[in-house]
């Protein structure tokens, strides 16, 4: 998970820091029930940030209010300072979204989907359909019937169609859903090469961790409609705590011995041990690690890798919405 | 506008069923004229009058309503069962004009249909008549013509409002058929109250005045048109209302 991490595209991005989408406050009641309960966050130019959240957590209608597919009932949404609610066309001008599968007329070539949106929109040229094509790779399926399309080149006409008109933000409603992992992964591929070279801000939202924890450079947790926690990934764990306890692995010559040794400090649990691969799992507390080398040192034991156990993405995410009612 | 007009009209065209309608059209009133020359033996017919029967409200203008309340019913009700709707609706484009395009679209369609039944009636019946003596004048025929436009308007925009409040194409051409077959049997029975003449059903056909008649007595032509008129503004008001604020789930 570490290394996985680590490989969030953190690159220097153009005009970062510029803030793109503004939810403020955002809520929305059906009757007594509160959908999503006053959200609120920013994302800025060249960020991907996942929106995480059990099933029911209002991941969709904040997404489709974001978008004006659903009204709110309370609060607004920004997006480059124009209101959705206000100033809809102006505001929309600067999405593009992929809602769910991207669907299209069927009956139609990919190209005439395409031209139906170039259609509805204020200058979008011939060469920038043919840029997006290129760029999402469709060029031998335009002329094809949609119909005879498959799924992931479903979703590659639904990121040209979101990219057609130069959008600052791109809003994603599951995007990875019933792709294959092949798919899953050109999927992301896209939409960080996107991220980065074209300093596009991305909102996805998805209930796949593992595919969050790959893609996104931050993650917005809800739960009830309501704001849970806001983590930047990849971050390095120098800022932690030096008391803190970790869980650390160690592999060395001797488990049994080691361990012998380590149950009688009394800074050391030791989590559980598997000996037929010379490991032992402990949790200690950061600051007190230097001693129990010495120590282990000291007792002539070969001491092969320290590896820190981290929890991942799930782990954290299981516990910050309590586990049990996450789907 | 004119660009949303025109994705609405491919959105029709390019459907491999779009040429069905204009082929039912052809067969249906040409083997009506080739049966009626064959049934109707040494009777006089003339090309006219063919024609005059090919754009009324009780000849093959039935026709045409049907073809186009089909369409209708699908104008909007299909963008959600396919879920085009989402990538309709997130466009620099509000959702009155979306909706507007698609009204518009649904008159040209109706008036490419009636064209096509005048062209078709005319060939078919100068071919199996010739032009004779007929009864009807250009004028009845214009007339007609045009209170089947009327007629058939009025059911679009009923079936319009349908698919925008059931977002079901199944349910929308039901109710309108349930509709179009109980209209006439509804005014009937309830001919003997006063506010019988202001249902929308007792004013729909306005080609009853061309013929000096009325659909119950004391009516008049100025009468129907204040009241069809009071009834698309609902219908239309409806209409765009509820697809304005409705939340796409």
């Amino acid at each position: 998970m570490n290394e996985a991490m680590n490989k969030v595209a953190t690159g220097p991005v153009k005009g970062a820091g510029q803030v793109v989408l503004q939810v403020n406050g955002v809520t929305k009641q059906i009757g007594q029930k509160k959908i999503v309960d006053r959200l609120s966050f920013d994302i800025q130019q060249g960020e991907i940030v996942g929106l995480l959240g059990p099933n029911g957590a209002g991941k969709t209608t904040t997404i489709r209010m974001i978008v004006g597919l659903i009204r709110m009932s309370e609060g607004d949404v920004l997006i480059k300072g124009e209101s959705i609610k206000r100033n809809f066309a102006k505001a929309i001008s600067h999405v593009g979204g992929i809602i769910e599968n991207p669907e299209f007329y069927p009956y139609m070539t990919g190209y005439d989907n395409l031209k139906q949106y170039q259609r509805m929109t204020k200058g979008i040229t011939e060469e920038r359909i043919a840029e997006v094509v290129k760029l999402v790779g469709l060029q031998d399926a335009m002329k094809k019937r949609v119909k005879a399309y498959s799924l992931g080149m479903r979703q590659r006409l639904g990121i040209a169609q979101a990219l057609l008109h130069n959008p600052s933000i791109l809003i994603l409603d599951e995007p990875t859903n019933g792709l294959d992992p092949a798919g899953i992964r050109e999927m992301r591929d896209y939409l960080k090469r996107i991220a980065r070279e074209e300093g596009i801000a991305i909102l996805v939202s998805s209930h796949l961790l593992t595919e969050m924890e790959l893609m996104c450079s931050r993650v917005i947790v809800i739960q009830e409609g309501k704001l849970v926690t806001v983590r930047t990934l990849g971050e390095s764990t120098v800022t932690e705590n030096k008391t803190e306890q970790v869980q650390v692995m160690l592999r060395v010559n001797d488990a049994e011995q080691a361990k012998l040794r380590l149950v009688r400090m009394e800074e050391i649990r030791v989590m559980g041990m598997a000996p037929e691969r010379d490991q032992i799992t402990i949790s200690v507390r950061d600051s007190y690690i230097p001693r129990m080398i010495d120590t282990l040192r000291n007792e002539g034991i070969a001491i092969y890798r320290i590896e820190e156990l981290k929890e991942s993405l799930e782990d954290e995410f299981l516990k910050w919405t309590g586990g049990n009612r996450s789907a | 506008m004119h660009k949303l007009i025109f994705n609405e009209w491919l959105k029709l065209f390019k459907k491999r069923s779009f040429f069905i309608s204009y082929l039912v059209m052809m067969v249906v009133i040409g083997g009506a004229a080739y049966f009626m020359k064959i049934l109707a033996g040494g009777e006089k017919f003339a090309m006219r009058d063919f024609v005059f029967l090919g754009l009324s409200p009780s000849g093959f203008g039935a026709l045409t309503a049907l073809l186009v309340m089909i369409s209708t019913a699908g104008a909007v009700s299909k963008e959600f069962s396919q879920g085009t709707i989402k990538l309709l609706l997130i466009r620099a484009q509000s959702r009155s004009k979306i909706l507007l395009s698609k009204y518009i679209v649904i008159f040209l369609y109706t008036v490419s249909l009636m064209l096509t039944s005048f062209v078709v009636s005319f060939i078919a019946g100068s071919l199996a008549f010739g032009a004779g003596t007929p009864s009807a004048s250009w004028l009845d025929v214009g007339k007609v013509a045009l209170s089947t436009l009327v007629y058939i308007e009025i059911f679009a925009t009923i079936t319009f409002m349908l698919g925008v409040l059931t977002r079901s194409t199944g349910i929308t051409v039901g109710i309108t058929m349930l509709l179009i077959m109980m209209k006439d049997m509804t005014v009937a029975l309830l001919s003997k109250y006063a506010f019988t003449k202001y249902l929308i059903f007792t004013n729909v056909d306005l080609s009853i005045y061309a013929g000096g008649g009325s659909p119950l007595p004391g009516m008049t032509l100025g009468f129907s048109l204040a009241v069809i008129a009071a009834y698309m503004v609902l219908f239309l008001l409806l209409s765009f209302v509820t697809f304005k604020k409705r939340d796409v789930a």
